[in-house]
């Protein structure tokens, strides 16, 4: 079963990329490469520069890959491990490759500006401004998901906590070697992957043993500082290493999952709405978007196609495999780790201390959340000993589990870290770009606002304060919000592009999905209110309150873009 | 045009490398394009809106600066559009 769901998820993405995509590319987007691109347009040599491809695929990718689509998935797997599929893949291929894809030939055709400027020409300069409330709210609430994921996941296994320490400590050494000594690259590189495995091996025989709270503590002090070093001291090493990991625990859990040949061990389906967020009966439709987020749909990926994927396309036809592929591509990582833990992931749970009486194909959707809670496994621990157990029920079983499982920690945990403090960088942006109406008329605390630590210490203790709560799956469920509450209006700026701009006939291509998900995200933030959020304030008022008023605002919000979208007619062509 | 397995290979192999080179350096290199960036407001901001006097030196160096004031100039345009470049630039995904 393994075997065939990769297979046909590969084959599927395959068949919907030059099907689909070529339909989106030749009659909504009417690409063509005679249409200079803003690389060649533009060109300067500095912003505006042609990248090849394969280069840009590349970093694109690596961008938008991060823990989201290994997290989403494992909690789908609630559902079983049919319906968040069928969401990661045709979900992504008809709504979030679509909304990549358009976010990016949108920013192109508006030679390099970004999503958020687009919007505001298209619908209205207020849908361009709130870009700033809604992003600054996502960033504390990915600081809060994200560090209660990897505090959750370096107490479990402090080997990963120990090979984490052990990396940075390679990044920085790396960093000397490269941009100081000037070795050279691939001597270089070849030292930087040794000492990346010596740290996975160190961390297994020298693990960190520590609390919760503890990591809480470490990881508000790491974020403010890494957001402070220059680049090439942590982050450039760090993320260079972090390319590795990637590369490495995809290409083998694709290897595995592809020669493994195991069966599936949880159900198909389990029921439309076990118990998940907030301890609740969660209905797939309309929460589906608030779990599953990277591997399908995710607003970021539009900012980051917006961003600087469209300032260095050199022609126009590249934008389908670098804006839809490389969607494609985060799909299929997320097809992998729903078939590791269909594979393995009760295997995993029963190990843990979960007897088949607490839990079993009949009461999975009632029980899976409660039972691994109880033997404090945590999803992101669950994909990691999943993984590890396919790799070893595959021809590469002659790697030692326990460095596989680190090697699959080490892959959440540096791509959840690395968002942690580049999360706080854009904070401080966002933070300085709200506070601007206020220079004049209160230049008092604009200053104390802007202050470079001021801006950064609010994001990070606000987003440490609600991850010690240890309540992440209310948290990770308002982060998918904020998150697709960003997707619904990149996506309303790509329909209204194809209807305004382009005057496509095929422009229902871009606009079904565009209401489709707007009606989603609005149902599944109402719900998540009214069913979860009202239980969390119950439970811990503080951060309960907090969360609420970030999940109104940004409802509220909802409603101001959908007036704006109808206002403006960017529903039709005109 | 025939196909090349030897060629395909080498193909990616090359592609491979200039990945992991971008890789390793997009960071530094958009720290640098940014410490370039401040020394040149610092020098020719007056062009560009800064109020701050030319000094002696910007003067003397304005005939060969063409390119680096248009640059600075549309900098200057898109600096309220930088939301999503920083999204790029730190891989937020």
């Amino acid at each position: 079963m393994t075997t065939f769901i990769i297979l046909v998820g590969f084959l599927l993405y395959l068949l919907l990329y030059f099907t689909y995509g070529k339909k989106i590319e030749k009659d909504v987007l009417q690409v063509s490469d005679s249409n200079e691109t803003p690389s060649k347009k533009l060109y300067d040599g500095v912003d505006f520069v042609t990248a090849r491809k394969e280069v840009l695929f590349g970093h694109h990718f690596a961008s938008i890959a991060g823990a989201a689509p290994i997290i989403g998935p494992a909690v789908a797997i609630c559902w079983g491990w049919l319906p968040g599929l069928l969401w990661v893949w045709f979900g992504n291929a008809f709504i979030g490759a679509v909304h990549d894809y358009l976010a990016l030939m949108a920013s192109v055709r508006y030679d390099g500006k970004s999503i958020q400027f687009v919007a505001s020409d298209l619908m209205g300069k207020r849908t361009g401004s709130a870009f700033y409330w809604i992003v600054f709210f996502l960033l504390i609430l990915v600081v809060a998901a994200f560090g209660a994921i990897i505090g959750g996941m370096f107490v479990r296994t402090p080997e990963i906590a120990s090979s984490y320490a052990w990396k940075i400590l390679a990044a920085l050494v790396l960093g000397v070697l490269m941009y100081r000594v000037k070795m050279n690259f691939v001597a270089a590189t070849a030292i930087g992957i040794v000492m990346l495995a010596v740290a996975i091996w160190l961390g297994t025989v020298t693990p960190i043993k520590a609390s919760y709270g503890f990591w809480m503590w470490i990881f508000f002090f790491y974020i403010i500082i890494a957001s402070a070093i220059p680049v090439n001291i942590l982050l450039q090493p760090r993320d260079y290493l972090n390319s590795w990991l990637l590369y490495t625990g995809l290409a083998i859990g694709f290897i595995a999952a592809l020669f493994t040949f195991k069966g599936f061990e949880i159900p198909a389906v389990s029921t439309f709405a076990p118990i998940l967020l907030g301890g609740k009966p969660t209905p797939f439709w309309p929460a589906i978007p608030l779990v599953i987020a990277c591997g399908s749909l995710s607003g970021f990926h539009s900012l980051v196609a917006s961003g600087t994927t469209s300032k260095q396309i050199e022609k126009e036809s590249d934008a389908l495999p670098i804006g839809y592929g490389s969607m494609f591509t985060e799909g299929f990582l997320s097809t992998i780790v729903i078939v590791s833990i269909a594979g393995f992931g009760y295997t995993a749970l029963k190990n843990a201390g979960v007897d088949a009486a607490t839990l079993n194909m009949e009461n999975w959707g009632a029980m899976f959340t409660k039972a691994s809670a109880s033997v404090k496994l945590s999803k992101a621990n669950l994909f990691v000993q999943s993984y590890a157990d396919m790799v070893s029920a595959s021809f590469l079983g002659f790697i030692p589990v326990l460095f596989v499982k680190v090697i699959a920690g080490m892959w959440v945990a540096s791509f959840a870290m690395t968002t942690l403090d580049t999360t706080n960088r854009l904070a401080r942006y966002c933070v300085t770009e709200m506070a601007a109406p206020l220079k004049e008329s209160a230049s008092g605390l604009y200053n104390f606002m802007t202050n470079r630590w001021i801006a950064s210490v609010i994001p990070a203790a606000l987003g440490i304060w609600l991850a010690a709560t240890g309540n992440w799956l209310v948290i990770w469920g308002s982060f998918g919000a904020a998150n697709q509450l960003i997707a619904s209006i990149a996506l309303m700026t790509g329909a209204a592009y194809v209807a305004k701009r382009m005057k496509s006939s095929f422009v229902n291509i871009a606009v079904i999905p565009a209401w489709l998900l707007w009606v989603t995200v609005t149902a599944a933030m109402i719900w998540f209110i009214f069913n979860v959020q009202i239980a969390a304030i119950a439970k811990k008022p503080g951060p309960g309150w907090a969360v609420m008023a970030i999940l109104v605002v940004m409802f509220v919000l909802n409603f101001v873009f959908i007036y704006d979208f109808v206002k403006s007619k960017s529903y039709k062509v005109t | 045009m025939q196909f090349s397995l030897f060629e395909f290979l080498r193909t990616v192999c090359r592609n491979i490398d200039a990945n992991h080179r971008a890789n390793a350096c997009a960071l530094t290199v958009t720290e640098v394009e940014e410490l370039r960036n401040i020394f040149a407001l610092l020098l020719l901001g007056s062009f560009v809106g800064l109020p701050s006097p030319p000094s002696f030196l910007a003067v003397e160096l304005l005939p060969h600066m063409q390119k680096e004031l248009e640059i600075l100039h549309k900098r200057a345009q898109d600096s309220n559009d930088m939301l999503a470049e920083m999204c790029g630039i730190l891989g937020i995904g």
